[in-house]
């Protein structure tokens, strides 16, 4: 069985589950790459990225059964990858000072001419996203990496769009804030 | 400079409004947000090919271990199917069942403070869960009769009919519990005889039963 299968993810689940163990390597190749950018960007780090997507396709493997619409296994996955993020996020934050980088990043963002090159701007965004609550950090990861509106990432949260809204405008301060702080 | 941006400017970053929408004196402050936002890195991120391969190793190692096979055996959620078989008697007299409790249960009556008047079926309210039932039974020639049925045990000899009149014609009143019976008359200790005027059921060792309902306003035959 290739890893080009077109099968749909429901008809693959029900063969991994009646016990066709391989196929469960065509969703692996399908949904590795689509959530590691988010994953990357919540985490802050591709090494945590790739644990986390690996971490997430074992365990979506190992609990396979609880998938109850086996054709939505894409939104079920990455409910099992948001967890596994947020909980990183909290241990992270109970070990250890987040990002250690984030202040070389934020000095990068202090060029005396004011005008940042794209890839300054980008590194200091990046590091100020970590300075950003689990939940801003998500909203707006999904809205402005991922391209969502805010009915699709409401659906994918299960949160309401006026909560996700409020959660994107205090992320926007925080982030103006965060940058004026270190420009 | 303010650490917050104007409300009308986030609407500018959600992408409800664009610059030109702005008011004049909040498009310096929507340009500096917007170039917040061109910061965002939206490249794709692409993770080891090795990835795959252990992912798919751990998983052959789960699939296989006996301790995890038997815990998806447990906890795996399965359709069950249900199946009842139901003879049409069952129903029948589940629902008539069902429908004496509710007599019982709704519509019991307070217990008359005197003795039926007057003859037939249905009689009166004998207390709070029995009723006044009139028996007849027409046995011209019979010396004695008497009827027997679930209300007293099946005892032929527990209530005794009197001849009303000499035209052939027996009766008696009794105290029914409310609910549905099956009864018989006696005719001189050995024939046993159905109501004619009741509707009968096979009592399974080939004789008929008459069958009467009692509810709190009287007896009802079905």
């Amino acid at each position: 069985m290739g890893l080009r299968d077109g099968a749909t993810d429901g008809e693959i689940v029900r063969a991994v589950l009646a016990g066709d163990v391989e196929r469960f390597a065509v969703l692996v190749c399908r949904y590795r790459d689509r959530y590691a950018r988010y994953a990357t960007r919540m985490l802050g780090s591709g090494d945590a990225a790739e644990d986390a997507v690996q971490d997430a396709l074992v365990r979506a493997f190992d609990h396979l059964a609880d998938c109850r619409e086996p054709d939505k296994f894409a939104g079920w996955l990455f409910l099992i990858l948001r967890n596994r993020c947020f909980a990183e996020r909290r241990r992270r934050t109970r070990m250890e000072r987040p990002l250690e980088l984030a202040d070389e990043a934020f000095a990068a963002s202090g060029r005396p001419d004011g005008e940042l090159e794209q890839a300054e701007r980008s590194q200091a965004l990046t590091a100020a996203l970590q300075h950003l609550t689990a939940e801003q950090r998500e909203v707006f990861v999904l809205k402005h990496v991922e391209g969502l509106p805010y009915d699709d990432i409401a659906r994918l949260t299960g949160a309401t769009v006026a909560s996700l809204k409020m959660r994107m405008h205090r992320a926007y301060d925080r982030l103006r804030e965060l940058l004026q702080e270190h420009a | 400079m303010s650490a917050q941006y104007h409300p009308l400017v986030k609407r500018l970053l959600d992408g409800e409004l664009s610059l030109a929408e702005l008011p004049a004196e909040l498009r310096a402050e929507g340009e500096q947000a917007l170039r917040l936002i061109r910061g965002v890195d939206r490249a794709p991120v692409t993770l080891p090919a090795t990835l795959d391969a252990r992912v798919m190793a751990t998983v052959r190692r789960h699939a296989a271990s006996p301790v995890r096979r038997a815990w998806r055996r447990l906890t795996a959620p399965r359709d069950v199917e249900l199946r009842l078989r139901v003879r049409p008697w069952t129903v029948w007299a589940g629902a008539l069942a069902a429908a004496a409790a509710v007599v019982l249960l709704v519509s019991r009556a307070p217990a008359p403070s005197s003795p039926p008047r007057d003859a037939g079926l249905p009689a009166r309210v004998a207390s709070h869960d029995s009723v006044y039932v009139r028996f007849v039974l027409y046995a011209p020639g019979a010396q004695r009769v008497t009827v027997a049925g679930t209300f007293n045990q099946w005892d032929q000899n527990a209530a005794p009919l009197r001849p009303a009149g000499t035209n052939g014609v027996w009766a008696t009143t009794l105290a029914v519990p409310i609910g549905q019976h099956q009864y018989a008359f006696i005719v001189d200790g050995e024939r046993w005889v159905a109501d004619p005027r009741a509707p009968a059921v096979d009592d399974g060792f080939g004789r008929r039963n008459s069958v009467v309902a009692v509810i709190a306003q009287g007896a009802r035959t079905l």
